[in-house]
Formats: structure tokens, C-alpha cells, sequence
């Protein structure tokens, strides 16, 4: 077998109110299976998940798990730093902790951009759907809407417990960083010379400002 | 979670015993006068029959319970903030989850929690409640009733690690700072290590600060950290981490290993088991408490 050329390493982050299900998705994703024993989380942990994204590329996910309650949004900062993706989980069986997910966004877009001051890909997690109570998410349309407005690159109906949809929103979630990597490379890579002299993705850093 | 006191012989523990209780019938004479001589025998570790006891003795929670009588009754029976509430509920089953007191769902453990927990959010409504104050509680309860782990979570929380748990966590990210630069004269390789890979303090040091290592050492070396804790305060969980560091990331071998963040970040979750084992902890911390 050939080994593959390209390996991508990628911190991402997975944040949320506190008791939504985060460190569930994450053993789920990573190792494979639910506990309902998990320890509320403090401060913050860490988890690791390499994905043969095709065969010649692999993708290394560090997972950040940080601990959910209000207070420790004083060190989110620290955090987020140079992560390069993120998914937002709220607990559909909790109308409250979909309420928290624009706050959460907020948080995020304000300390966290990527190196061309675009903001991170988020994928929002709509978790604990298995417990069919899911009044929230019933409405398809809508939420397609508030992701739309409050810039989510897409949303899932998961479940840690019964393995539901976990695979399919991280790739959707690889899939737009990759996306946009090769965005960034065109941004701020200056030896790259384009033909397209007035390219759209030009940004203008704080040295240049437009007057 | 091994609960057994470790190996010393019988008559060598009764002569502990019996001088522990010689000394809680002059206590303040002992702590005025002879403190050194406190400081050495909880060193050395209390018998874990008198332990609950001489952790209410040493915080002074005993004290303030006296104070203060049927104030925690009184402080059960208010209603207290639904906002509090709700999360304390949410972290009932989710601490010490494989412990026997703690594992039932309602259990009387999980309902002990729940009434400290709430009790406190209800004597300091400015502070309210924290997560990390949620195993600390769970700690105290193994060892004595609600009470009086109430009033001795009371003197953790006000006087022996203030801010710790309060709604900013500046407390917590200040000491994060000032553990860093002893990490420097403690550990220059460490610190450089740390440094150079940009892990910031607060991304290895929260739980332990915050839970004073009780989700983090084994169970026999927990104890023996507390015992130390409640006689000498906070600069007892400073050391520990300083010995956890050096013995984790304070040599070039060490280091090695640790190419990448997440390989540290690895290194700091899964502890050298000799640095955790208690003599070994134990020793290592009187060491650095020895020079000036």
C-alpha cells in the first residue's frame, strides 16, 4: 500500500452548555462507545481521531472538550486558540440550551478567527435525539434558516448513546475546513501569483486600511 | 479507588491514634504552641480513623458549625435559585460515578451532594455554584455527614481557596500565572518546554487546583494531599504540581515524548505512576517545603 501524501492536523473544538452530551459525542467518535458514567468535565479535555479521508490524504482531529458551564467561558480565550473548526451541541430535550447556541456563537466569532479573519466553520449538533422529544428540530426548514443566519456551515440530529449522525456531521465539518484551507493559501500566501488581478478574496489587513 | 490505609504496623497506628487524640483535647494549645509539631504528624498522615476529624479541627469548620447552629437546616429548607439548582442536578450522577455512595441514582450520596451544593449557593448567592466544587463536596461527604462537610466545603471555598470557585475564575487563572513562574526556578527545562509550545497554565492546572487533585492522584495519595492541605493551605497544592511537573516534563528523556502540544497535553492527563504514588509524592513535597 502507498502511503498517503497528505496529512492534515486540525483542533477542533466542542463546546456547548454544560450537561448537552459533549464528552458522549466525543468517546462515541473516538473510541467508540457510551458510557452514561462520564464525569462532568473541568476545564478542559482533549481527544484524538485520525480519519483516512481518502486514500491519499489523512486527517488527524485534536478534540477539545471544554467544560460547559458559564463561568469557564472566562477562560475560553485560551481555548479556542488556533482551532481550525468547531461544533456547537445543544441538548434537543432542553429548549434552554438551543437558546444558549447563538450565545455560544457569538463567544466563539469573537475570539476566534482564521488567519484571514474569516470566521471558523461551525457545524451545530442537535444531540440526544434519540430520546424522541425532538420538538425543536422537527422543523427542518427553520432550522436550516437559523443556521443560514447565524452562520453555521450545517446541522445534524445526533446521538451519542445510540451513534447517530456523529461520522456524517464531522466529515461535513473536514470537509468545509479542507475547503477552506485552500482558501487561506490563496489569501495569504503572497507567492502565489494569480491571474485574476481583481480577485473578490482580496482582504485588506489593518496596515492597508482603505480610506 | 484503594481506601486502605497503606502498611504501617498495628502498634505504630494505635501511638498515631492515640496522639491525635491527645491533641484534640488541647487543640488551640497545640495549634498556638507546638504547630510544627501538627504540621509533622499530618506529613505524616492522619489515621483514617480520626481523619473527618481533624479535617473539621484543622479548616475550624468545627467551629463555625458550633457558631452557627441549625444554620444548615435552615439553609436546606430555602428554596434557592431554580437557576443553581438546575445545574447541580445535572452534575449529581457525574461525580465519583463508579464510587458505591455516589453511583445510585438518588442514592443517599448523590442527595448528601445535592443538599451541600445547594446549601451553599444559598449562604453565598453572590458566588453561587461551580462545577469544580462538585467533587471537593463529594470528598468531604465520603468521610463525614452533610453538615459538617457543609460547613468544611464553607471554609475551603471562603478561606483557604478564595475566588476559586466565583463567577470570573480570576483566582484560578491568577494562581495559573504564579504557578508558572515557580515552575521556572522549580523546573527551567519544564517551564521552557511549556512555554515554547504555548500551554498556558489553565489548560493542565484547573482540575487540579480547583478539585485539589481528587480526580487526578490515587486515592491513598488524595488523602495524604488533603491532610496536608487543610494544615499548611493552598501552597500544599502548588507543590504537588510543581513534583507532578518535574517528574513529567523535567528532563530532556522526558521531553522526548513530547514533540507536539497534544503530545504533552497526553503526558500532563496520564501522570508518571511513581510521581503519584503517595510516599514517593509525599516525600517530594516535604523536600520542597524544606528550603526556603
Amino acid at each position: 500500500m502507498q502511503a498517503p501524501h497528505k496529512e492534515h492536523l486540525y483542533k477542533l473544538l466542542v463546546i456547548g452548555d454544560l450537561g448537552v452530551g459533549k464528552t458522549s459525542i466525543i468517546k462515541r467518535y473516538v473510541h467508540q462507545n457510551f458510557s452514561s458514567h462520564y464525569r462532568a468535565t473541568i476545564g478542559v479535555d482533549f481527544a484524538l481521531k485520525v480519519l483516512h479521508w481518502d486514500p491519499e490524504t489523512v486527517v488527524r482531529l485534536q478534540l477539545w472538550d471544554i467544560a460547559g458551564q458559564e463561568r469557564f467561558g472566562n477562560m475560553t480565550r485560551v481555548y479556542y486558540r488556533e482551532a481550525m473548526g468547531a461544533f456547537i451541541v445543544f441538548d434537543v430535550t432542553r429548549p434552554a440550551t438551543f437558546e444558549a447556541v447563538a450565545k455560544w456563537k457569538n463567544d466563539l466569532d469573537s475570539k476566534l478567527t482564521l488567519p484571514n479573519g474569516k470566521p471558523v466553520s461551525v457545524v451545530l449538533l442537535a444531540n440526544k435525539c434519540d430520546q424522541g422529544k425532538d420538538v425543536l428540530v422537527n422543523n427542518g426548514l427553520k432550522m436550516d434558516q437559523f443556521c443560514k443566519e447565524h452562520g453555521f456551515v450545517g446541522w445534524f440530529e445526533t446521538s451519542a448513546k445510540e451513534n447517530i449522525n456523529i461520522d456524517e456531521a464531522s466529515r461535513c465539518l473536514v470537509k468545509h475546513i479542507l475547503a477552506n484551507e485552500c482558501d487561506l493559501i490563496e489569501t495569504i500566501e503572497p507567492d502565489i501569483v494569480k491571474p485574476h488581478l481583481t480577485s473578490p478574496k482580496v482582504v485588506s489587513c489593518s496596515g492597508c486600511a482603505k480610506s | 479507588m484503594e481506601l486502605t490505609e497503606h502498611s504501617i504496623p498495628v502498634d505504630v497506628a494505635r501511638q498515631r491514634e492515640l496522639k491525635w487524640l491527645e491533641m484534640f483535647s488541647n487543640w488551640d494549645k497545640w495549634l498556638s504552641r507546638r504547630f510544627q509539631k501538627v504540621k509533622l504528624r499530618c506529613r505524616k498522615g492522619i489515621p483514617s480513623s480520626l481523619r473527618a476529624k481533624a479535617w473539621q479541627y484543622l479548616s475550624n469548620s468545627k467551629e463555625l458549625l458550633e457558631q452557627n447552629p441549625g444554620k444548615f437546616e435552615e439553609l436546606e429548607r430555602a428554596p434557592g435559585d431554580p437557576k443553581w439548582l438546575d445545574v447541580i442536578e445535572k452534575d449529581l450522577h457525574r461525580q465519583f460515578p463508579f464510587h458505591e455512595m455516589f453511583a445510585a441514582r438518588g442514592g443517599h450520596g448523590q442527595q448528601d451532594l445535592y443538599r451541600i451544593l445547594k446549601a451553599y449557593t444559598i449562604y453565598r448567592p453572590d458566588e453561587g455554584y461551580c462545577q469544580a466544587q462538585a467533587p471537593v463536596a463529594a470528598v468531604l461527604l465520603m468521610h463525614m455527614p452533610a453538615e459538617q462537610a457543609f460547613w468544611c466545603l464553607v471554609q475551603i471555598c471562603d478561606k483557604y481557596l478564595p475566588g476559586y470557585y466565583s463567577a470570573g475564575l480570576e483566582a484560578i487563572q491568577l494562581d495559573g500565572e504564579i504557578f508558572f513562574a515557580l515552575l521556572r526556578r522549580a523546573s527551567p527545562l519544564a517551564h521552557r518546554h511549556l512555554r515554547r509550545q504555548r500551554i498556558d497554565p489553565v489548560l493542565y492546572m484547573t482540575e487540579w487546583f480547583m478539585c485539589i487533585f481528587a480526580r487526578t492522584l490515587p486515592w491513598a495519595s488524595v488523602l495524604r494531599v488533603w491532610d496536608m492541605f487543610f494544615c499548611e493551605g493552598v501552597k500544599i497544592i502548588f507543590r504537588v504540581a510543581l513534583v507532578l511537573l518535574r517528574h513529567t516534563l523535567g528532563t530532556v528523556e522526558k521531553l522526548r515524548s513530547c514533540q507536539g502540544m497534544y503530545e504533552t497535553m497526553e503526558q500532563l492527563r496520564n501522570l508518571p505512576q511513581q510521581c503519584m504514588q503517595e510516599d514517593f509524592l509525599v516525600h517530594e513535597v516535604g523536600l520542597g517545603l524544606s528550603t526556603p
